[in-house]
């Protein structure tokens, strides 16, 4: 089936609107696409959407992150700010850490940084206490996004760390047990729900909270 | 031979719920007239080096009757899936890598096999793997008196003096998979095809309908 | 020199051949390989057949025995058939219980005989209720060469054209069996189906079937086993099965419909052929 910007797509549909574009300039297929031949083709369930001037990808839900790479990632010794083959840093197996992907490759072992190009470590490094859990991608692009509410609304709550990463992981450092909950159910919770129901559940949590703690 | 038009058709009513597994990569259950199954799909995973393939992902599928006492039967449904599935994923995407189908009969009252086959492509349209295209499975039953019937029932399919099976691509309605049971004519086997042809448009339309209600929230 | 780019690139190796229109071993696209089949290969069965399809190879054995029918069917006997794919025959193959392939095509070859209604399993009772014959149809391939499924449809159905039952006499009262092996009256068989295997290779502006595909064409193909196997029977179809591979097309279909036809004439020719051979001997 032929398809247009903005129609809830099925895999095997197709897209004719990028050609007839001017031709000159560059074209971007994001995920869920895929050209054969003459025709682009629809890989993924979703939406398609489009940003100027050529960028087009489908919205698309999943759990699972798409690196390209099924193998577990090499994460260097090396690769953390100041190491050195003497100095290493301390690391330990089951610690979570906050890094960034180099390599991403279908036919390679990915590998995974803490620093950036710099030898910086800005935010990334290894995460200490706070609790991990798992959740959608799209969840994730969700809180992320600058029009998202969320953390806007919980920081004036109380204060608390948070970091989300692209395969799914939240992990979230607050003061008490208690507030680490409820932050959690609060993310967990705002997957399905619009922009001004977030607003009204996190003004409601931290008034069910307070509540309790004191 | 006339092809009817689409309003003349009726399948089964379809409903399906995605996302239903909180664990797995991608989950769907569906439910076409009385018959229920669910299917779940993990992956692409890592998977042991002597089942990898260097040029695509290698599928499992598992079929779980309600029995839960592994069949010869089962292994001939897990084929179907399995190879019905194989041609609709883009497998080349993910080499080296194992995705997981499991598929669990809940009730059955005619049509399982079908319903697994939709249930498992509902599925894996969840998981977000990327797919060549979505496939549609359709039977169809010819009657003691020649007659063909869409979506049998169970008294109908056992009645029957055959029973057609068709899978169809979601790009130009081609035969993905196909089997039947019993004997039948050259004109039948047409018609039925040309038949259930026409009926895969209602899977179609009702998998972009779950689609479309699942992308207004995210 | 062929050999080795055969192993490094096997699409590439596969593909240039059917640019040219020729398939690796020599065949046309809608050529099959010649069937050759030898009756009473086994002496001690009663009744048995080798075929060889190209370098497919399948023996069939039959063996009777004597039961009690099923208490919800009285009036039917039993036909039992198992294909065997040991490591001999293929290197795909490991040793230990039947493989996923061997049990998808043990599956297909006993509906194929019991969908084309070739055997009336009533034929098969002898006294309602109480004596019924099993007739066990092993099958056993040799040399795994593809289209395994229309080996195994030629032997298994020579077999059971040739196949003799004795005469059995019943005592009612005593329920005493006597088995006279001397006179021996053949088995009612309606008909004759033949299956006909075809691969569909993914080729580029079109599609291309493969008739009677060789075990490499198959693995080319994509998936384990033919693609398409259509079976007729007196002028009806007694099953049309067809798992992955490439999609078909209406037109291919058509074709491939015709030409299974005209492939399930002449095999049936060679079965009729051995069979009324077989008895001038």
């Amino acid at each position: 089936m032929k398809v247009s910007i903005g129609d809830v797509v099925l895999p095997g549909d197709y897209f004719d609107e990028i050609s007839t574009d001017n031709a000159k300039s560059r074209v971007v297929i994001g995920p869920g696409l895929r050209k054969e031949e003459d025709h682009v083709y629809i890989t993924k369930a979703g939406v398609l959407k489009k940003k100027n001037p050529h960028t087009y990808w489908i919205d698309s839900y999943q759990k699972r992150v798409d690196i390209g790479g099924s193998t577990t990632a090499a994460l260097s010794y090396l690769s953390f700010e100041g190491a050195t083959k003497k100095n290493r840093p301390e690391v330990q197996v089951g610690d979570i850490i906050y890094a960034k992907l180099v390599i991403a490759s279908k036919d390679m072992e990915p590998e995974l940084v803490c620093i950036d190009s710099f030898g910086h470590k800005g935010r990334l490094g290894v995460l200490t206490d706070g609790f991990v859990f798992k959740c959608s991608i799209n969840l994730i692009r969700k809180i992320l996004s600058p029009q998202c509410p969320l953390l806007e609304s919980l920081k004036n709550e109380w204060p608390f760390e948070l970091a989300a990463g692209m395969n799914g992981r939240i992990w979230i450092k607050a003061n008490s047990m208690k507030e680490t909950i409820a932050l959690g159910n609060a993310v967990l919770g705002a997957e399905f729900m619009s922009q001004e129901e977030i607003k009204k559940m996190s003004n409601n949590i931290s008034a069910t909270l307070a509540g309790h703690v004191y | 031979m006339v092809p009817e038009r689409l309003q003349d058709f009726k399948l089964k009513p379809l409903k399906c719920e995605l996302n239903f597994l909180s664990k797995s990569d991608g989950s769907a259950i569906l439910s076409q007239g009385d018959t229920v199954v669910l299917a779940s799909v993990n992956g692409p995973l890592d998977i042991k080096t002597t089942s990898q393939n260097i040029e695509k992902a290698t599928l499992e599928v598992l079929f779980c009757s309600k029995e839960g006492k592994p069949s010869v039967a089962d292994r001939f449904k897990e084929n179907v899936i399995r190879n019905t599935c194989e041609t609709a994923i883009l497998g080349c995407l993910y080499p080296r890598t194992g995705i997981t189908l499991t598929i669990q009969e809940l009730e059955n009252y005619g049509g399982l096999l079908t319903c697994a086959v939709n249930c498992a492509c509902l599925a894996l349209i969840n998981s977000g793997v990327g797919m060549r295209h979505v496939v549609a499975a359709v039977s169809c039953a010819v009657n003691e008196v020649g007659d063909l019937v869409l979506e049998p029932t169970q008294q109908e399919a056992e009645s029957a003096r055959a029973l057609l099976y068709f899978v169809f691509d979601s790009r130009d309605k081609n035969l993905v998979t196909g089997f039947t049971e019993g004997t039948f004519s050259e004109d039948t086997y047409e018609e039925a095809l040309v038949r259930c042809r026409l009926a895969s448009d209602f899977v179609f339309q009702f998998y972009r309908d779950v689609v479309k209600k699942y992308s207004n929230v995210i | 020199m062929a050999e080795i780019f055969k192993h490094i690139y096997p699409s590439k190796y596969f593909n240039d051949y059917i640019s040219r229109n020729v398939r690796p071993d020599g065949r046309k696209f809608d050529e099959h390989r010649d069937v050759k089949v030898n009756i009473n290969a086994i002496t001690s069965a009663d009744a048995s057949a080798a075929v060889k399809c190209g370098n497919s190879t399948v023996v069939c054995g039959i063996k009777l025995e004597l039961a009690k029918p099923k208490a919800e069917e009285p009036d039917t006997g039993f036909l039992i058939s198992n294909v065997e794919l040991l490591p001999l025959c293929s290197s795909k193959f490991r040793p230990g219980p039947p493989s996923d392939h061997a049990q998808v095509i043990n599956n297909i070859v006993s509906d194929i005989v019991m969908n084309s209604k070739c055997i009336d399993l009533k034929d098969l009772c002898l006294v309602h209720d109480k004596l019924a014959w099993v007739v066990y149809c092993d099958l056993v391939c040799l040399d795994y060469d593809g289209s395994i499924v229309d080996a195994c449809i030629v032997a298994i159905m020579t077999s059971l054209k040739t196949l003799l039952l004795p005469s059995v006499s019943f005592d009612a009262e005593t329920e005493e069996v006597k088995v006279d092996t001397s006179a021996r009256l053949p088995l009612k068989i309606h008909g004759l189906p033949v299956a006909t295997s075809f691969g569909i290779y993914e080729h580029i502006p079109r599609n291309i079937v493969l008739a009677d595909p060789s075990a490499y064409e198959e693995e080319m193909c994509g998936g384990v086993g033919a693609n398409l196997i259509v079976c007729w029977n007196k002028g009806l179809f007694c099953g049309i099965q067809k798992f992955g591979g490439s999609n078909l097309s209406t037109e291919d279909e058509k074709r491939t419909l015709v030409l299974a036809k005209e492939i399930s004439k002449l095999v049936e020719g060679v079965i009729e052929t051995c069979i009324k051979n077989d008895k001038v001997k």
